[in-house]
């Protein structure tokens, strides 16, 4: 198994002058699931696409186990992509779908159609072969794109936003779907999200970018448990971040005294990580709702407004009235600026 | 949307380069022809050409007419725009293909009809003397009315397309809204719906009104060399005056007057968006 | 009451638009020499005197090989341009745009008298040829229109994902894009055949000895008589604009098309 099955060396990527990846490096282990995450605009689909050959880099190279693809052209690449409207070819049927790429290849009928046959009973489609795509729901439609890119037996398989269509139920479904397919055919998956809890719940490792840059890259733990940055700690749902100035928290608000020494500049705490109900701190409830196993209190203080969830035993303090709270230093995540 | 400009352009090119060669080559060269004399170049050809009382009449009942079948049209178009946007779905779509029907039906075949009409032994004349209304009959071809009737028939189908998709348009819930908010029909008409439609109506207007200016079998048809209009005084220009310049000073004339028109439409398809 | 108005004004407009048309049948349909409506008596002579008219048949074919091949050609143009249009970053993309668009800005009777004075003459192509080119670009900015609103109906990922499935480029238009505009590819055909039938100012000053677009064939032959053979005529034509009409309605939703 190769730790550089798919290696980014010194990419850049622009569109016309504009530079949306600039010297990106990037290493994919061979049969992982590695997810792009990121907000809209910091390059992740555009890395996406030059892996695909859909774009030209500028500058760097693109090596796909072992063979520098940079000046390959996307049909001769032998990449797979998932589109996230799915693209499918509305003219053909499920089956010619899926068949479409095998027959590009003059291969046999015979094998055209054992091919194609698995692949969609791979995907779980057996029975609609004969379906237009238009005639087929939205998580189908998925899966039979799914299938397309899967008969092809690419070195990569690419997902752009693969459970950004769907509602929440078949978004479940179809995150158990793409594990057991990967399990099944082993085969290496690039999937770009903005949803950090996909990428959480989907992947063996996660590169988050930020303006065209890796700001971390772990495993979901790792990036959950330990962000390294401000932009990683509010992307994995650290809400309350503040600047650390000698003995005090510092935002652009004003500040409050720190209990505990810090050392790095800044410091984070999830709302869960907030303590409600005691402590040195005190702030006034300005909005209260009932979350089911906690309530979510924000707190206005001298800081701003600082989120924090209160155990549902906890007295339930009103609107407008004082609250205890403590920020303390074993939930407290220390970040480098 | 790719980046491969030289394969772009060499798709797109060849539909241009005839255009630019078949098409605007020639029709520039034949606007400049107004512009040059054995002296060099000069504007003698546009002030000669509006010296004559012939052109200036033409050139203005061209505007005028125009000006009346777009208005004709538009308070026509209107009532049976709204008429039609009030019915059923089947039978929107049904009306609307009997409107746009005489769309595909050549000009001359539509034009024809209304020699029929109103001719010397025409359906009109017949009623007029039947009924002792008139003692001969009147002459009814040629004249200002007839190419006027013919170029309404012609070009208000294109009101009615326009003014019924500005109509598909206004929000539901916007006429029941206003009633309940206290207006009348008529605070309704005023104050809601013709705001709502005023774009149809300007697109409609427009294109009636440069479809009129540039009609050419109409006026050959039912005005003859009695009314002439812009394009028919230019055919008799060259036909029979063999005369370029005045042809080139029409032909700026009705280009200019085209090519507003098809800004006007743009801006309001770009504001659209 | 307010319905009964509205099929009133909906009567009486579609009256005043259709009518004439409904006169001309008639009035072709006479079983006198003149022409008169309501007709003196009904036969069937001048319609079928039109056909005997050899200057018809002539014009009829020439018309029918303008209108065909004009807008076969305008097609080949217009489809790859379209595309372009779309698909790619191209510079200058508004000039050529307008370029492409311009024939439908200036009035045809220009265009058919710019191409004499600066083509047939001076370069000695003939009449026919002329006016297959002039045809041509009259369809040109239809079929780019048409074409056009198709191909942004398709998304372009999708040939992106042939291509990812080994399609060269050609193979992606061919297998994948042209299936799909495949009714914005008739409908401009249909489209641009009716424009290009029915033109007259084009091919006004475009004629020549026995070289007669048929619409200018029937003003020429009005000019010596007003027999019932043109509204005949007329009425025939008629049917068969209505008649490819329909079919393409019933085929494929003509009317999104217009």
């Amino acid at each position: 198994m190769s730790e550089k099955y798919v290696s980014l060396r010194n990419l850049t990527l622009s569109y016309g002058k504009t530079v949306a990846v600039p010297n990106l490096n990037l290493d994919v282990v061979e049969g992982e699931l590695i997810a792009l995450l990121g907000p809209s605009g910091c390059g992740k689909t555009t890395t996406m696409r030059a892996i695909a050959g859909l774009l030209t880099p500028t500058s760097g190279t693109i090596v796909i186990d072992g063979r520098d693809v940079t000046r390959v052209a996307a049909n001769k690449r032998g990449i797979g992509l998932v589109f996230q409207s799915y693209a499918l070819f509305p003219h053909l049927s499920a089956f010619e779908n899926v068949a479409f790429g095998l027959r590009l290849q003059k291969m046999p009928e015979t094998e055209i159609r054992q091919r194609t046959e698995a692949g969609i009973a791979t995907v779980g489609l057996a029975g609609f072969e004969k379906r237009k795509p238009a005639e087929m729901s939205g998580g189908q439609q998925q899966r039979l794109a799914l299938a397309r890119s899967l008969v092809m037996e690419p070195k990569v398989l690419l997902l752009d936003e693969p459970l950004s269509n769907l509602d929440a139920r078949l978004r479940l479904e179809m995150r158990t779907e793409l594990q057991r397919v990967q399990k099944k055919t082993g085969v290496t998956m690039v999937f770009v999200t903005h949803d950090q809890s996909e990428a959480l719940a989907l992947a063996d490792r996660i590169v988050l970018m930020k303006d065209g840059k890796i700001e971390q890259l772990g495993t979901p733990h790792q990036l959950y448990a330990e962000p390294a940055t401000a932009f990683a700690a509010e992307f994995m749902g650290f809400e309350n971040i503040f600047r650390v100035q000698g003995e005090n928290l510092v935002s652009d608000f004003g500040q409050l005294p720190l209990g505990f020494k810090a050392t790095s500049p800044m410091l984070a705490w999830r709302p869960s990580g907030v303590q409600v109900g005691q402590g040195p701190l005190s702030g006034r409830v300005s909005a209260s709702s009932f979350a089911g196993g906690h309530r979510e209190y924000v707190i206005d203080t001298a800081l701003g407004q600082i989120k924090a969830d209160a155990p549902i035993e906890t007295l339930e303090v009103p609107l407008g009235e004082n609250i205890a709270f403590d920020l303390p230093k074993s939930n407290a995540r220390q970040l480098s600026a | 949307m790719f980046s491969n400009t030289r394969e772009g352009l060499a798709l797109a090119l060849p539909a241009a380069i005839f255009a630019l060669l078949l098409f605007i080559l020639p029709v520039g060269i034949l606007l400049s022809e107004a512009f040059q004399s054995d002296a060099g170049w000069t504007l003698s050809g546009y002030t000669d050409f509006f010296s004559k009382p012939l052109n200036q009449t033409v050139f203005l009942r061209t505007l005028k007419l125009g000006v009346l079948v777009a208005g004709t049209a538009a308070v026509i178009g209107y009532a049976a725009a709204f008429s039609i946007s009030n019915l059923s779905p089947v039978a929107r779509g049904r009306v609307f293909g009997l409107v746009i029907l005489p769309l595909m039906i050549s000009p001359v075949a539509r034009t024809y009809a209304w020699i029929v009409i109103l001719g010397r032994t025409g359906i009109v004349n017949d009623a007029l003397v039947g009924l002792g209304l008139a003692d001969t009959p009147i002459r009814l071809l040629f004249t200002e009315t007839a190419v006027f009737l013919g170029l309404l028939q012609l070009f208000m189908p294109l009101m009615i397309i326009s003014l019924l998709s500005a109509m598909e348009n206004i929000p539901r819930d916007v006429i029941p809204a206003a009633r309940v908010l206290g207006a009348n029909w008529f605070q309704v008409f005023f104050r809601v719906i013709l705001p709502l439609t005023k774009e149809g109506l300007v697109v409609g207007g427009t294109l009636v009104f440069t479809g009129a200016l540039t009609a050419y079998i109409t006026p050959a048809i039912l005005g003859g060399s009695k009314v002439l209009m812009l394009e028919t005084l230019l055919y008799q220009q060259v036909n029979v005056s063999n005369d370029f310049v005045s042809a080139s000073v029409i032909a700026m004339i009705l280009i200019i007057m085209s090519f507003t028109a098809n800004l006007l439409l743009k801006r309001i398809a770009t504001a659209r968006k | 009451m307010k319905n009964l108005t509205s099929w009133a004004i909906i009567g009486l407009t579609l009256i005043f638009l259709i009518g004439p048309f409904i006169i001309i049948i008639f009035a072709g349909a006479s079983a006198g020499e003149s022409l008169a409506f309501p007709p003196d008596g009904l036969s069937l002579r001048w319609y079928l005197k039109v056909f005997t008219i050899e200057s018809f048949r002539q014009s009829f074919v020439l018309s029918m090989g303008l209108a065909i091949f004009g807008t076969l050609a305008a097609l080949l143009l217009g489809i790859p341009a379209a595309y372009a249009l779309n698909r790619y970053e191209l510079p200058g993309a508004e000039t050529i745009r307008t370029v492409v668009a311009s024939p439908i800005i200036v009035p045809g009777i220009i265009v058919g008298l710019a191409l004499l004075r600066y083509m047939v003459i001076p370069l000695d192509v003939t009449v026919t040829v002329a006016l297959f080119m002039a045809h041509t670009a009259l369809v040109l900015p239809y079929a780019v229109r048409v074409v056009s609103s198709s191909l942004n109906n398709l998304r372009s990922d999708m040939e992106e994902a042939a291509v990812l499935l080994g399609c060269t480029r050609l193979q992606a238009f061919t297998k994948v894009v042209l299936p799909n505009i495949r009714g914005g590819v008739l409908a401009a055909f249909i489209l641009g055949f009716v424009t290009s039938f029915n033109q007259v100012p084009v091919s006004l000053f475009l004629s020549g000895p026995g070289v007669r677009t048929l619409p200018i064939d029937m003003l020429a032959y009005m000019e010596i008589t007003y027999d019932p053979s043109v509204a005949a005529l007329s009425a025939l034509l008629a049917f068969m604009s209505l008649a490819i009409v329909f079919i393409a309605e019933r085929l494929l939703g003509f009317s999104r098309y217009v």
